[in-house]
């Protein structure tokens, strides 16, 4: 059942408009993300849904009843607003501010009875803060804080929940407690939620569908992997991210890689790198790479290999060998090969053993060949060496030999400009 | 179900208040008595209640007259008017500040916020300096009129510069407020300079007091006071909510604009009847808010009617203090308030650290 609708919503701040066209509803029980970047004017959405700004064009429907022709106090009893933390600096308790909520249900001169006591009672238990009841407002960290809010929106018995960023300053385990409240109130009230976030993650886990608002007008809408992609974040954060479903949760989670910088040169144009990975290891620089401009090449990779995996989403040449096999003969000399024909072969952080011995041997080869080789040396060789010291050796040797070491990934962009010129 | 004691507790939140009231009440009633039987005459306090009895209809014939009429002249014409008018006083200066201070969220907010001093005192030196002698019914005076007359267009006039379209922020109106008052000041000190021999009238006028009470400005002031005071305390639950700001407030159902409005005219007709009875009085609009928050928290429910009781009892013993202290002299009661009430701030405010609102 749709309990919240907006058709068509303009809001303008004096002469700038914010919102244009905003249109979309939520379903009882269902969890809406609202995403974009700063100034996309979400707040401002949820301002105009709220009651608290009126659009200049456009309407919007609680539950079939327009909000601007009700009294904000009908307004009240059906939709609560979940404000972002601010400062609450009273002597008021957080049973007091609870029983806020019960407010455009009381009469002009009524008290809270018992009815108002046990709703207040009920929420604040479905929250986890009944033992808060009679700690003043200010005591309470910003956890406890929040979720005494949320159990203020939901002693308003509302029918719609608006939330302004409910995560944000909050420690991990608030962030993931606060979500699986959520979610699980939408599920148990049958509330139509929608909630401002800023975390992609935390959006994709929880939410069942996503808006992304992007100047003001809808970039995208609906599903959360049809929002979340790597196209639209590039478009609306100007920012490069790899987007993958999580092995364990399913999730989408997302991973910033660098913001875009307009000035950034393009490399030569036969200007090649050849990248030796493994397990993981070089998804990222990969990445990295390939939105440089880099003409990249990597090898030798098993198949289901994550590090294979992005480079044929990336349309990557890849020398590439069976499954959980050892690198054949044949397949190690097609990869010297592509190392004979770059201009600079980059060695990942990647676990040795003795399946992929021969991938080091190809970066001795690397610089017996004269070409520029850089190491990423992460992490210690000697937790990388599944050989019993074979790898350890081999690695010490390479180091020896005039090689570019660097600690991550990120300061490779760098070194290449310096190499190219 | 069973109660849990938190619910108890809360529950008895309410029996708790009706206590409070009922021990303020007692103070205000033990305090009137007092101011009503201490002056230059002494009258003892059974025969001062039997005088106000006597004046009761139907009453007045079980009572025995047996004091001299000049003792009930004293009574009715001079200590019971003045008694009253500090009462009036006292509950108008309190709540407007109570108001005040939870509209602009501010704990510097008093009741001449918006400039309604300034505007009364302008208002008074004008009718004194030009000695205008006009009056209504027969009995209200010129000064008074033009009193009110001076902080209503005040009120106006701040209230028109604050406004932006349909809504009122309140940092504007402190700012028009403070701007507009300091103007009128500007004037009185302009009048004063031009007063002459007035200018120790305009003065005393200025420093706030009792002197001049009489019943005809009763008969308006009481009822003004006691209706500003039941609106004021019907939107009691709105204010404990516009606390957490208005946007907030508006999310809850709470009609901001329209209540900002309602409370912004109403304080300040309530303040300007005040001042209009009797000067302008410092300080208690202020503090005695501050103290009740610090004695019964800050739940308008309780505070509002905790301070009118509180503020009418504080300055009927100013005012008492103020005519006795230095007799056959009296001082203006403005100044008893700030010097009795600047200690007493000061203390509470070192013993609990802070000051919210």
């Amino acid at each position: 059942m749709v309990l919240l609708k907006i058709c068509g919503v303009d809001c303008c701040y004096g002469s700038t408009k914010v919102l244009e066209n905003v249109s979309f509803s939520v379903d009882s029980g269902e969890l809406v993300g609202l995403l974009g970047p700063n100034g996309s004017g979400k707040t401002t959405l949820l301002r105009a849904i709220s009651r608290t700004l009126k659009p200049k064009v456009g309407a919007v429907f609680l539950n079939e009843a327009d909000i601007f022709s009700m009294k904000s106090s009908e307004v009240a009893k059906k939709l609560a607003v979940v404000p972002q933390i601010a400062s609450l600096d009273f002597d008021f308790t957080a049973l007091d501010l609870v029983l806020m909520g019960r407010h455009p249900h009381m009469g002009r001169f009524e008290r809270e009875d018992r009815a108002d006591l046990e709703i207040a009672k009920e929420a604040m238990m479905l929250t986890n803060t009944w033992h808060l009841a009679e700690k003043p407002i200010n005591e309470l960290s910003g956890g406890e804080r929040q979720l005494v809010m949320i159990a203020r929106a939901l002693a308003q018995k509302p029918q719609v929940l608006l939330l302004d960023e409910p995560t944000s300053h909050l420690d991990i385990n608030n962030q993931i407690g606060i979500m699986d409240l959520l979610r699980k109130i939408c599920l148990e009230k049958n509330l139509a939620a929608l909630a401002v976030f800023h975390d992609f993650n935390l959006a994709a886990r929880y939410c069942n569908s996503l808006i992304l608002l992007h100047k003001g007008k809808i970039f995208a809408i609906g599903k959360v992997e049809e929002v979340l992609t790597e196209e639209n974040i590039r478009e609306v954060f100007n920012v490069e991210v790899i987007v993958r479903r999580h092995p364990i949760t399913n999730s989408l989670y997302i991973v910033p890689v660098s913001p875009l910088q307009a000035e950034t040169v393009a490399p030569p144009q036969n200007f090649r790198i050849h990248v030796i990975c493994g397990g993981g290891s070089g998804a990222l620089l990969v990445k990295l790479l390939h939105i440089h401009g880099y003409h990249v090449t990597a090898g030798v990779l098993n198949l289901l290999d994550s590090d294979y995996e992005e480079c044929m989403l990336l349309k990557i040449p890849v020398v590439s060998e069976a499954p959980f096999s050892p690198i054949t003969e044949e397949n190690h000399r097609r990869n010297l090969s592509m190392i004979e024909q770059a201009d600079v072969v980059i060695l990942s952080n990647v676990c040795f053993g003795n399946g992929n011995l021969k991938n080091l041997e190809a970066a001795l080869y690397a610089v017996e060949k004269g070409k520029e080789v850089v190491v990423v040396d992460e992490t210690p060789i000697r937790q990388r060496d599944f050989t019993g010291g074979v790898a350890e050796r081999l690695y010490e040797k390479l180091k020896s030999k005039g090689v570019i070491v660097v600690k991550n990934c990120y300061e490779i962009p760098s070194i290449l400009k310096k190499i190219e010129n | 179900m069973e109660k849990s004691q938190v619910e108890i507790a809360y529950l008895k939140k309410f029996a708790k208040w009706s206590l409070i009231l009922v021990a303020l009440s007692v103070i205000l009633l033990f305090s009137m008595g007092a101011a009503t039987t201490i002056g230059p005459m002494q009258i003892p306090l059974d025969r001062a209640l039997k005088i106000i009895l006597h004046q009761i209809p139907l009453v007045d014939n079980l009572i025995p007259v047996q004091w001299e009429s000049i003792e009930e002249a004293v009574i009715i014409q001079l200590r019971l008017p003045r008694v009253l008018s500090a009462v009036v006083v006292g509950v108008a200066l309190s709540v407007a500040g109570t108001a005040f201070q939870c509209l602009f969220r501010n704990p510097m907010a008093d009741p001449y916020v918006l400039g309604v001093a300034s505007g009364a005192g302008f208002g008074a030196a004008l009718a004194m300096v030009l000695r205008l002698g006009f009056s209504v019914f027969g009995a209200i005076y010129a000064i008074p009129i033009m009193a009110s007359m001076g902080a209503i267009s005040t009120v106006f006039l701040v209230y028109g510069i604050a406004r932006t379209g349909t809504e009122l922020p309140v940092l504007r109106l402190l700012l028009a407020g403070i701007a507009v008052s300091s103007f009128f000041s500007a004037l009185i000190s302009v009048m004063m300079a031009l007063a002459g021999e007035d200018l120790h009238v305009v003065y005393m006028w200025l420093l706030g007091g009792f002197s001049l009470s009489r019943w005809e400005y009763l008969y308006v002031a009481a009822p003004t006071v006691a209706v500003g005071f039941i609106i004021l305390y019907a939107f009691a639950r709105d204010f404990n909510i516009i606390l957490l700001g208005e946007e907030q407030a508006k999310q809850l159902g709470v009609e901001v604009e329209k209540i900002k409005k309602m409370v912004l005219i109403i304080a300040s007709v309530v303040t300007a009847v005040a001042v209009s009875i009797s000067g302008i009085i410092g300080f208690v609009g202020l503090i005695v808010p501050h103290i009740m928050r610090i004695l019964v928290g800050p739940d308008h429910r309780i505070l509002l009617p905790s301070s009118a009781l509180a503020g009418a009892s504080i300055l009927v013993l100013c005012d008492t203090i103020a005519r006795t202290v230095i007799r056959p002299a009296a001082l203006p009661t403005g100044i008893i308030t700030t010097m009795l009430g600047c200690p007493f701030f000061i203390y509470l405010l070192k013993r609990s650290g802070k000051i919210r609102i």
